[in-house]
């Protein structure tokens, strides 16, 4: 059980996005034989997810979210490297994400990303305006267990729905897991293309990958 | 227990008891609240929203007397893309003379300033031949949409590429420059279309691109404002708080970043605007009663400070309206009443 102070201390670098402390913390954690997944699970990941809720709210800023990803990814990597070989590094997961083909609009899908890699998932982030071929194509080649797609119009969303049938041509569908987002899109439409989750931002998107991955 | 026809955010319909719309009610307006920093609503709001959504009419409307203007942005685009193949004159002519519209936007089918810029001569007859068709207020609209100066669409930098890739300070100059060509284009297409005739200019989702966009949108407004004084600006906003995204930008001393409806009006009073636009976003997940109580807390809070005329914006996935391609009558027609049953507002 790791004393609540170091706990609170490491979720406040994060949130005030301090990378020296947060880096000099886990290396002192670690050198006194704290369990650095213990410090991870408890005192950072707490940190991110209020930076995501602050991030929804506005009180907290796109420079920051990414520096507090950096801060993130720092500890992270410094604990992942510290267990032991049949304990990790853990990879938590693979994701493709990509704004469909016809939409141009990446600030929100450029949220998304920083908060998922910020997570500790692998992002193939494919830009915008990407073909669902190629959405298809990086799935198969990078083996991810997550699509996530982004669709700003109510023209643009049935590329969502010709993704499903795509996955499916190539043989893949079962083999991967699909999220919907983007302005018009709805848990209703996810429902009605098929796929396998509706995230109603990019916190909620962190959410629903937990969820489907159990990790 | 009685159960109630209602409809979540995504317009799904479904069956929810007066208990259960009355705590939806108040969990939305205390999250306004909670996050624009201002009172929820009273106990008498409470009562009426529930009246409504208890209603078992499918059309709810307002007391004679209390009706408040409508006016439409980028209509001519709207009815070509349902399919009815008319010009943009005779888009006008139909919201106008059929549908009742007070007053109307003439836009291009691009909907963003720079590319008007070039083909602005082009559209001034056309504005000149619609001001002669119609009789109500015309607007000329476009998005500012600071997204088209960057690459692939413009010169700078992308934000959205360095911010990820740690390159912040970069980022940011990025914004800094392409919000000067923005003003510039801006107040290239407004002076054109002013001189041509228009009564107003419209700048529609100003801060779509986040808070350099809503900043190059002050500017604009106020070098327009003060090359024609008489000029009139509707500054219409794209979200219900501006985005960070360079996220240290200030206006009059003000940083515009995480600013809610109640502050962005008082930065568009500033910059000279006649008319503002605010918006609160549709949680498609919440129950429409949970997103309307949540847009007249927003709405509310931002009428009684401003000193210029809101137009709060209603329409799909905002003002509480839920997310449908066409919106149902029951929850356009409810929330539309309520606003203006509730706010201080002078049109939607």
């Amino acid at each position: 059980m790791i004393d609540e102070k170091i706990l609170k201390t490491a979720k406040q670098t994060i949130v005030e996005q301090k990378k020296d402390p947060a880096v000099e913390l886990v290396q002192k954690a670690l050198s006194d034989g704290i369990d650095g997944m213990e410090l991870l699970t408890e005192g950072f990941i707490p940190g991110i997810n209020e930076v995501g809720d602050q991030f929804g709210r506005g009180t907290l800023f796109l420079p920051e979210l990414v520096q507090a990803a950096d801060v993130m990814k720092a500890v992270t990597d410094l604990i992942n490297a510290s267990l032991p070989s049949q304990d990790g590094p853990q990879e938590k997961g693979k994701l493709v994400i990509a704004t469909v083909k016809g939409d141009v609009h990446d600030i929100g899908k450029c949220i998304v990303v920083s908060l998922m890699q910020a997570n500790g998932y692998t992002v193939f982030d494919l830009g915008r305006d990407v073909d669902t071929e190629r959405i298809v194509e990086v799935a198969i080649k990078e083996d991810v267990q997550v699509i996530g797609t982004s669709a700003l119009l109510t023209t643009t969303m049935v590329r969502q729905k010709e993704l499903e049938e795509a996955l499916k041509s190539a043989g893949i569908r079962d083999k991967v897991r699909t999220i919907v987002g983007g302005a018009p899109v709805t848990a209703r439409w996810a429902a009605k293309i098929g796929a396998d989750a509706f995230a109603e931002d990019a916190q909620d998107g962190i959410a629903k990958v937990r969820e489907l991955l159990g990790a | 227990m009685d159960q109630f026809f209602h409809r979540m955010g995504d317009g799904s319909a479904v069956q929810m008891t007066a208990k259960q719309i009355m705590a939806d009610l108040v969990e939305g307006s205390e999250d306004a609240a909670d996050r624009g920093k201002i009172p929820p609503l009273a106990k008498e709001e409470y009562d009426y929203l529930l009246d409504i959504f208890c209603s078992p009419h499918k059309f709810i409307s307002v007391e004679p007397g209390r009706e408040v203007i409508l006016t439409y942005d980028a209509a001519t685009l709207k009815i070509r893309r349902v399919g009815v193949h008319v010009d943009r004159i005779q888009a006008l002519q139909i919201y106008e003379k059929i549908m009742g519209a007070d007053t109307m936007e003439l836009a291009h089918v691009d909907y963003s300033y720079k590319p008007v810029k070039p083909i602005a001569t082009f559209e001034q007859p056309i504005l000149e031949q619609a001001l002669l068709a119609t009789h109500i207020p015309l607007f000329y609209g476009a998005q500012p949409n600071l997204g088209l100066y960057s690459q692939p669409d413009g010169p700078f930098p992308n934000p959205s590429e360095l911010m990820p890739m740690g390159k912040i300070k970069e980022a940011q100059e990025s914004y800094e420059a392409a919000l000067e060509d923005l003003v510039k284009d801006i107040v290239f297409v407004g002076s054109l279309m002013y001189e041509s005739g228009a009564d107003g200019i419209n700048l529609d989702t100003a801060g779509a691109a986040g808070d350099a966009d809503f900043l190059a949108t002050l500017i604009a407004t106020e070098k327009l404002k003060a090359k024609y004084p008489d000029i009139c600006i509707e500054i219409g906003m794209a979200g219900e708080f501006v985005l960070g995204m360079h996220s240290q930008l200030t206006y009059k001393g003000e940083r515009l970043a995480g600013m809610y409806a109640h502050q962005q009006v008082k930065m568009a009073e500033a910059a000279g605007a006649t008319i503002f636009g605010p918006v609160s976003n549709t949680n498609t997940s919440k129950s429409a009663a949970w997103n309307l109580a949540r847009a007249i807390t927003f709405m509310k809070a931002c009428g009684e400070i401003a000193n210029i005329p809101i137009h709060p914006n209603m329409g799909m996935g905002v003002g509480g309206v839920t997310v449908n391609d066409q919106p149902p009558v029951d929850v356009v027609s409810r929330s539309s009443a309520a606003m203006t049953t509730l706010c201080r507002l002078d049109g939607l």
